[in-house]
């Protein structure tokens, strides 16, 4: 396989872009990256949308169309990308492929979601509460499908509230270093735990926010990279997997709540690409899908990072910490950064290329060669694991 | 000869004492009430399904009897059939003049019975009425649903006789809408006094065999001297038990007195069933096994607290929880009708090779790759594998708690608990043993909408 390097990155502040349309934040994000590349915008010779969601959102994003007119980027192939919250990873998985195909020479990725122009119940709650089908897993709110998780997490492995709160204090904490999150405030974890519960034992502070947001990478083959005038950063690894469906976990006895397969594929997949037999050791950053603060206890099992039942270690050693052994969601994750859903799996990525390049401010991991990127989707059925480096080994 | 050969029985979880409605009302007396997501539809399912259990395929005509129908063009019947899953249905009819019309629908299938047009008859009775805000003490009211087969086969009582005793005078009725009372002494000297002096004429043949009759009228003291005149004295007139604790049921009324009678083993009991006239039977006890599952039902209840918590059930369909104000839910009844096998009936898949079994249908089994299936039954009892409470979920009584079950002998399924009015009462966890009932999918419907949901049992 020819390898692919991201020459570009544009992200969006992340919040409530009250004054920000669909295709503003479009061309914010689009225009950045194109700009980073130090491309024209005619050079890119396919692109790939990632919008999970148009019918909670302003309608947009049905169609790759959306991304063509607010750049006025026409005569080339461009695809919409809807695999619910994992959606912008695929659109990077997609154009990887392409370029890999000699479909194009330069690929962009893009993923945008404006979640905000309707109230904060009127999109993520309305759409587990009214549509979707009329009786299966009927009364669950997207937090309620990875509390189930929680609970027998804290049945099977002794992991307490406090585990929990505290992905979200440290998450909250990374989060007031960036200058693109949507929360820029440290909590201590009281605060996270009590605050109000939106499905038992996770709370309103252990719960991203629903937020407006566009993020872009630009890439090109490795070998067309110029690097005269380009800094890039390698994609050594990349596995997508659906290892579920929506429904069947619930309806499946052979589905513990304590591990999303998904990730577990994805990653070994991706993991065999670039090499990596040891992550804890192998891998400098992590930016992973905490949705919900349990998500990212339960993806550190599923990385490998620790043994199963043993990721409450790595929280209570602050192991995971800005500084500590593997720092990870130092951006401040879904958590503190919001989850603008199609967008989100391409701002992690841009957010480990900028610590890659050593260009992440005050919040940069020393030293950081190799990170990893993790978005999944489907309360866990899908998931994508991308390993990115600054050396093309 | 037919005999009545099973019954079931549905009470609402929940009970109101009369002074929680109001300040000067008796404690003595209480009223079963629905939940939330309970209508006259789910409590004839369960106690319909306790009736047959199992014996799906013998039935072959069904009659719903009731005064608060929740479908109009529409017959409840055939609803309820279909739920159930009965497949060899001839003749099936909605009774919802009066209160007798569950005793209509008893007569009705003793004649298709002894005719021999029909073997096993199941017959239905609920109703789920509500007083005006305000009136709930002088208007007594319950929640409830009698089954019970009428059968040619022996069971637990042979129908000896059945007579009607017509009268076209009704206590309350509705004209257009509106509702008339006439004089309360005509209609207890006209209507009442006269159809008993006709009844006891008739009834007098079975004086020297009687134990107890059951005379299921609220003038029933004022007939005493009637029949006295042809024979009967008052202790062979039982004591209404019943509707002190549950409220009147309406046209259930008659069957609960008739089911607690047949469970004090009272071996021949006289049911007079008057409203609007006066419905008969005289029935012999048979094979009786000594089954107390009205008295079990009677006994198993929770209280509502506060007259608020009471006025929040009526209001149901009309909420605002958590902040979420809802509007319809998206239902389809093609939909729910392609997965009645599967979600209402709990038809599974058993996979041959490892025994896995699904409730939803799946090409290939996930566990080892097996594409070969048998149908298996998955039961409506099991125990909570891991839970959560929805606070954001709009309901009458939030949060919502959402269980995943895995289901005794298999197969797994995840619902919402219901009866949960007071969930600092009702702790679970996992572990926690739960059954299945059928109840409205969600509150604010409009459209017929149900599914299963999860009581947890104590």
């Amino acid at each position: 396989m020819k390898d692919i390097a991201i020459i570009g990155i544009g992200v969006t502040k992340f919040g409530e872009l009250f004054h920000k349309s669909y295709d503003d934040l479009v061309r914010d994000a689009a225009m950045q990256a194109i700009a980073d590349a130090k491309i024209d915008i005619d050079e890119i010779g396919a692109a790939w949308l990632s919008t999970a969601f148009p019918e909670i959102g302003v309608f947009k994003g049905r169609s790759g169309m959306d991304l063509c007119e607010p750049l006025t980027m026409y005569n080339i192939p461009v695809t919409r990308v809807s695999n619910f919250c994992a959606s912008g990873a695929d659109a990077v998985r997609n154009a990887v492929n392409s370029l890999r195909a000699g479909e194009c020479d330069v690929a962009m990725a893009l993923g945008v979601e404006k979640l905000r122009d309707r109230q904060p119940q009127d999109s993520i709650v309305k759409m587990m509460v009214e549509y979707g089908h009329p009786f299966l897993q009927k009364g669950f709110t997207a937090a309620g499908t990875f509390s189930v998780y929680a609970k027998r997490m804290m049945y099977e492995y002794g992991l307490k509230q406090d585990d929990i709160a505290g992905i979200s204090v440290k998450n909250h904490f990374h989060g007031s270093l960036n200058e693109n999150a949507h929360h820029r405030k440290a909590c201590s974890l009281q605060e996270v735990m009590n605050s109000p519960v939106v499905a038992d034992p996770l709370t309103v502070m252990d719960s991203c926010p629903t937020t407006d947001g566009a993020a872009c990478v630009i890439m090109v083959r490795a070998d067309d990279v110029d690097k005269s005038k380009q800094n890039p950063i390698f994609i050594k690894g990349i596995g997508l997997s659906i290892s579920t469906g929506w429904d069947l976990p619930f309806f499946d006895t052979n589905h513990d709540f304590l591990s999303f397969e998904a990730t577990r594929v994805a990653a070994a997949k991706a993991y065999k690409q670039a090499g990596i037999t040891n992550p804890i050791e192998e891998i400098d950053l992590i930016e992973l899908h905490d949705c919900f603060s349990i998500v990212e206890l339960i993806t550190y099992e599923d990385l490998g990072l620790c043994k199963q039942g043993e990721s409450k270690y790595l929280i209570r050693g602050k192991d995971t910490q800005l500084g500590g052994k593997i720092p990870v969601n130092v951006s401040g994750g879904l958590l503190s950064c919001g989850h603008p859903v199609g967008a989100t799996g391409i701002r992690m990525v841009t957010e480990v290329v900028s610590h890659l390049r050593n260009k992440a401010g005050q919040r940069q991991v020393q030293g950081a060669k190799r990170g990893l990127t993790h978005n999944i989707g489907g309360p866990g059925a899908i998931a994508s694991v991308i390993v990115l480096s600054n050396e093309n080994y | 000869m037919s005999f009545i050969k099973s019954y079931g029985v549905s009470l609402p979880h929940f009970r109101v004492d009369d002074s929680v409605l109001n300040i000067n009302g008796n404690k003595s007396f209480s009223k079963a009430v629905c939940f939330s997501d309970e209508d006259i539809i789910t409590l004839a399912f369960q106690a319909a399904k306790e009736c047959i259990n199992g014996d799906e395929n013998k039935i072959d005509a069904i009659f719903f009897a009731t005064t608060s129908p929740v479908f109009k063009n529409r017959y409840h019947a055939t609803f309820i059939a279909d739920l159930l899953g009965l497949k060899n249905i001839n003749f099936s009819l909605d009774f919802i003049g009066t209160d007798r019309s569950g005793t209509d629908a008893i007569l009705v299938a003793h004649q298709l019975v002894n005719s021999g047009k029909n073997s096993n008859i199941l017959i239905i009775a609920t109703d789920v009425r509500y007083s005006s805000i305000g009136e709930e003490i002088s208007t007594n009211f319950g929640h409830g649903a009698c089954a019970i087969t009428v059968s040619d086969e022996k069971g637990i009582a042979e129908i000896k006789d059945t007579f009607h005793v017509s009268s076209f005078i009704a206590e309350e009725f509705t004209y257009k809408n509106n509702e008339v009372k006439y004089d309360p002494r005509y209609i207890r000297d006209e209507g009442f006094k006269k159809n008993m002096i006709a009844v006891s004429a008739k009834v007098q043949k079975y004086i020297g065999e009687t134990e107890k009759n059951i005379l299921n009228s609220k003038y029933f003291k004022m007939a005493i001297p009637v029949f006295a005149k042809s024979g009967f004295n008052e202790n062979q007139f039982s004591v209404d038990a019943i509707s002190p604790s549950i409220g009147n049921t309406g046209v259930a009324s008659a069957f609960f007195r008739l089911i607690s009678e047949i469970e004090n083993q009272t071996k021949n009991i006289l049911l007079i069933d008057y409203s609007n006239g006066s419905n008969v039977l005289y029935i012999n006890l048979k094979d009786f096994t000594n089954k107390t599952i009205l008295k079990r039902k009677l006994e198993n209840f929770e209280k509502i607290k506060t007259y608020q918590d009471f006025l929040k059930l009526r209001k149901s369909g009309n909420f605002n929880s958590a902040k979420y104000k809802s509007v319809d839910i998206f239902s389809s009844e093609m939909m729910n009708n392609r997965e009645k096998d599967s979600f209402i009936r709990l038809e599974g898949t058993k996979c041959n090779a490892c025994q896995t079994i699904y409730l939803i249908k799946t090409q290939r089994c996930k566990k080892c790759k097996s594409e070969n299936f048998i149908k298996t039954k998955i039961s409506e009892n099991g125990k909570v594998y891991t839970f959560t409470s929805e606070h954001y979920f709009p309901a009458t009584f939030p949060p919502v708690t959402m269980i995943v079950a895995n289901m005794k002998n298999g197969g797994r399924i995840t619902l919402q608990q219901t009866d949960c009015m007071y969930p600092e009462d009702n702790k679970i966890e996992i572990g926690s043993e739960v059954k299945l009932v059928l109840r409205k999918m969600t509150e604010f419907d409009s459209n017929p909408d149900y599914f299963l949901k999860a009581i947890v049992k104590k």
